[in-house]
C-alpha cells in the first residue's frame, strides 16, 4: 500500500482570465501507518494537496496513486466510492456537514450510502458515537443542539463510521478548546496506534507535530520544500526559524539551553526528560 | 457555476468602467425602453451599433457577450416553431401539404431574438462595468426622491448590495458542502433518484443553516457598530456626475426621442 504524488500540478480556475497555480510539480510519498503532519503558512497548498487523496479535485497534471488507485488528470479513479471509502476526509470545521434530525441517522449516513445496511449502520454509529467519547443518550437528540465541540466529535464520527483505513484531516482542533483538542488528538493518535490508520493532519499547532505526529511535510508557495521525521523537523533550528512557526515550548527552551553553551542531548522532545538531562549535566558541569 | 456571465462584474479599465453608476443606470433605462418602439429595421440598425459600439469602449470581449446571450438560444428555436405555426401571413416560402411558412413568422421571430439579445447585451454591459456596490449606490440614489411616497431607497439599496455580497460566499460554502458530502460518499452526479433526493438534502440543509447563521452574525455586527437605517447617514464615496456622464445620457435619450419622434411621423 502507498500513497503517492507524481509531478503533481494544480491550477485553479485554469480556463479563465485569473488561473491560480496552488500545486506546482509535487512529488511526495507518505508512509503507510504513520501519523503525518502537513504543515505551511496559509495559502501554501495543504487543503489543495489533501483534496487529491480522495479525487475531490483532480490534477492539472500529474498524478496521484492511492495504492492500486491512480487519479489522473483525464480520468477520476475507476471506482470513485471505493477510493473515498478508502480515504475518509474530515474538511475544516466538519461540523457544518450535519443535517440529520438525529446524531444516530447522521453518523449512520455514510456507511449506508456506501452499501452498508440499516441495522449495521446504526450498530456502527453506536460504536462511533463510543469512540469519540460520548454515550448512548445522545443517539436520538438533534445534532442541532449541541456545543460546538460535541458537533465536531459527531461529524468526525461520520467520517469514521465509513471505516477509512486513510483517515485525512484539515485542521481538525481549529476553534477548540486546549482541553477538547487535546482530546481530539489523543483520539486520532489511538486510532493510529491501535487500528493502525495511516493518518494525515493539515495543522498550524506546532505543540500537536511535536508530540503526536511521526513525519512532518511541509509547503510553501505550493511546492513541498521539506519532508523528514519530527524529531529531525525539531532539531533543524534553521528551517523552523524559515518558517516563522511559533516553537513548542520544551523546543524554544531546549534551543535557548543549547544557544548558552549547554550540551542537551538532540533526540529529547519531553520537558521531564529535558529536566532529568539538565539535573545530570549541573552535576558534572 | 464558475463560468456563469450574467451579472458578473469584469474589472478592466474603460471609459464605461469609469462612468457614474446612475448615468449607467438611466442610459440602460433610456435604450430598454427604445428597444420596444417598433421603428422597424432603422431602430435596430442604429441601436444595434450602438450595442456594439459599446461593449468595444468598455474593452469587453464580444465573445463574453454572446456568452451570456446564448442560453437564448433554446427559446429561439421554441418560439420560431410557434411562428410558423401560428403566423399565416406575408408571403408563402414553403409549402408541405397543411404545412405552411410565410415570411412574416420568420421576420417577427427574428425581431423579438434581436430585442432580447440587445437587452441582454445592454444589462450585462451595466453589470460587468460597474462594482456592485457603486451600481447599489446609484439605485439608492436614484430612489431617493421617491422616499417622499414611502420607498425605503436606503433599504433597498442595503438589501440589494447584501444579497450582491454573498452570492460569490454561498457559492463557495454550497462547493465546501459539496465535497464534505462526496467525502461521505454522496454522489451527486449518478446514482438513484432517491439517492439524489437525499444528496440535495444533505446540501441544502446544512446550507440553510449557515446561511441564517451568517445572516444572524451580520445583522449583531451591522448592530454593534451602531448601524440604523432610518438614520440620515453620510457616505463615504460621493458620487460626481461629469459632462461625460450628461453627454451619454443626452445621447441615449436623444436615440430614444429620435426613434419615437421617426414612427409618430
Amino acid at each position: 500500500m502507498s500513497i503517492e504524488f507524481k509531478a503533481l500540478t494544480h491550477t485553479y480556475n485554469e480556463k479563465t482570465p485569473f488561473p491560480y497555480v496552488a500545486l506546482h510539480d509535487v512529488d511526495l510519498e507518505i508512509k503507510e501507518g504513520i501519523f503525518t503532519a502537513i504543515i505551511g503558512e496559509t495559502g501554501s497548498g495543504k487543503s489543495t494537496l489533501v483534496q487529491h487523496l480522495n479525487a475531490l479535485l483532480t490534477p492539472t497534471s500529474g498524478k496521484v496513486i492511492v495504492d492500486d488507485f491512480i487519479i489522473t488528470s483525464e480520468k477520476k479513479a475507476k471506482d470513485l466510492k471505493k477510493l473515498r471509502k478508502k480515504v475518509g476526509l474530515v474538511f475544516q470545521f466538519p461540523e457544518y456537514q450535519l443535517f440529520e434530525e438525529t446524531i444516530e441517522k447522521d453518523i449512520a449516513f455514510g456507511p449506508k450510502n456506501f452499501g452498508v445496511e440499516e441495522e449495521a449502520a446504526k450498530k456502527k454509529a453506536r460504536e462511533m458515537l463510543a469512540l469519540v467519547g460520548l454515550d448512548d443518550s445522545y443517539l436520538n437528540r438533534s445534532p442541532f443542539d449541541l456545543s460546538g465541540g460535541q458537533k465536531r466529535r459527531i461529524a468526525i464520527a461520520g467520517i469514521l463510521a465509513l471505516d477509512p483505513d486513510i483517515l485525512v484531516l484539515d485542521e481538525p482542533t481549529a476553534g477548540l478548546d486546549p482541553q477538547g483538542a487535546k482530546e481530539m488528538m489523543q483520539l486520532f493518535t489511538k486510532l493510529n496506534k491501535e487500528f493502525n490508520k495511516t493518518i494525515i493532519m493539515v495543522t498550524h499547532d506546532m505543540e500537536h507535530v511535536l508530540h503526536y505526529c511521526e513525519d512532518v511535510v511541509v509547503l510553501k508557495k505550493g511546492k513541498v520544500v521539506h519532508t523528514c521525521s519530527a524529531n529531525e523537523f525539531f532539531n533543524n533550528y534553521d528551517l523552523l526559524e524559515q518558517l516563522h512557526v511559533a516553537l513548542p515550548k520544551v523546543i524554544e527552551f531546549k534551543k535557548m539551553l543549547q544557544d548558552k553553551g549547554i550540551k542537551i542531548n538532540p533526540e529529547i522532545f519531553d520537558m521531564h526528560e529535558l529536566a532529568l538531562e539538565l539535573k545530570e549535566e549541573l552535576k558534572h558541569g | 457555476m464558475g463560468d456563469m456571465v450574467l451579472g458578473r462584474y469584469l474589472p478592466l479599465d474603460s471609459i464605461l468602467h469609469r462612468m457614474d453608476p446612475r448615468a449607467k443606470i438611466i442610459c440602460m433605462l433610456f435604450l430598454l425602453i427604445a428597444i420596444f418602439i417598433p421603428a422597424g429595421y432603422l431602430g435596430y440598425v442604429i441601436l444595434g451599433g450602438l450595442v456594439i459600439s459599446l461593449i468595444l469602449l468598455s474593452k469587453l470581449k464580444i465573445t463574453y457577450i454572446l456568452k451570456a446571450v446564448k442560453p437564448m438560444m433554446f427559446m429561439l428555436v421554441f418560439l420560431l416553431i410557434i411562428n410558423i405555426l401560428v403566423i399565416k401571413s406575408g408571403n408563402l416560402l414553403l409549402s408541405l401539404g397543411w404545412f405552411e411558412v410565410y415570411d412574416d413568422a420568420i421576420f417577427q421571430t427574428l425581431f423579438i431574438v434581436v430585442r432580447l439579445a440587445l437587452m441582454i447585451s445592454i444589462t450585462t454591459l451595466l453589470t460587468a462595468t460597474t462594482k456592485p456596490l457603486d451600481l447599489t449606490l446609484g439605485i439608492e440614489d436614484l430612489l431617493t426622491p421617491f422616499k417622499r411616497i414611502g420607498v425605503p431607497a436606503h433599504i433597498i439599496a442595503m438589501m440589494i448590495s447584501i444579497a450582491l455580497r454573498f452570492i460569490p460566499t454561498l457559492i463557495e460554502e454550497t462547493q465546501r458542502i459539496m465535497k464534505a458530502q462526496a467525502s461521505r460518499g454522496v454522489d451527486f452526479e449518478e446514482g438513484k433518484f432517491t439517492e439524489k433526493i437525499r444528496g440535495i438534502l444533505s446540501l441544502i440543509v446544512p446550507l440553510f443553516i449557515s446561511a441564517f447563521q451568517r445572516a444572524e452574525d451580520l445583522a449583531y455586527a451591522m448592530e454593534a457598530r451602531g448601524y440604523a437605517p432610518d438614520e440620515e447617514r453620510t457616505r463615504y464615496k460621493q458620487l460626481k456626475l461629469t459632462g461625460m456622464d450628461i453627454m451619454s445620457m443626452l445621447l441615449c435619450f436623444a436615440v430614444l426621442i429620435g426613434l419615437i419622434g421617426y414612427i409618430v411621423l
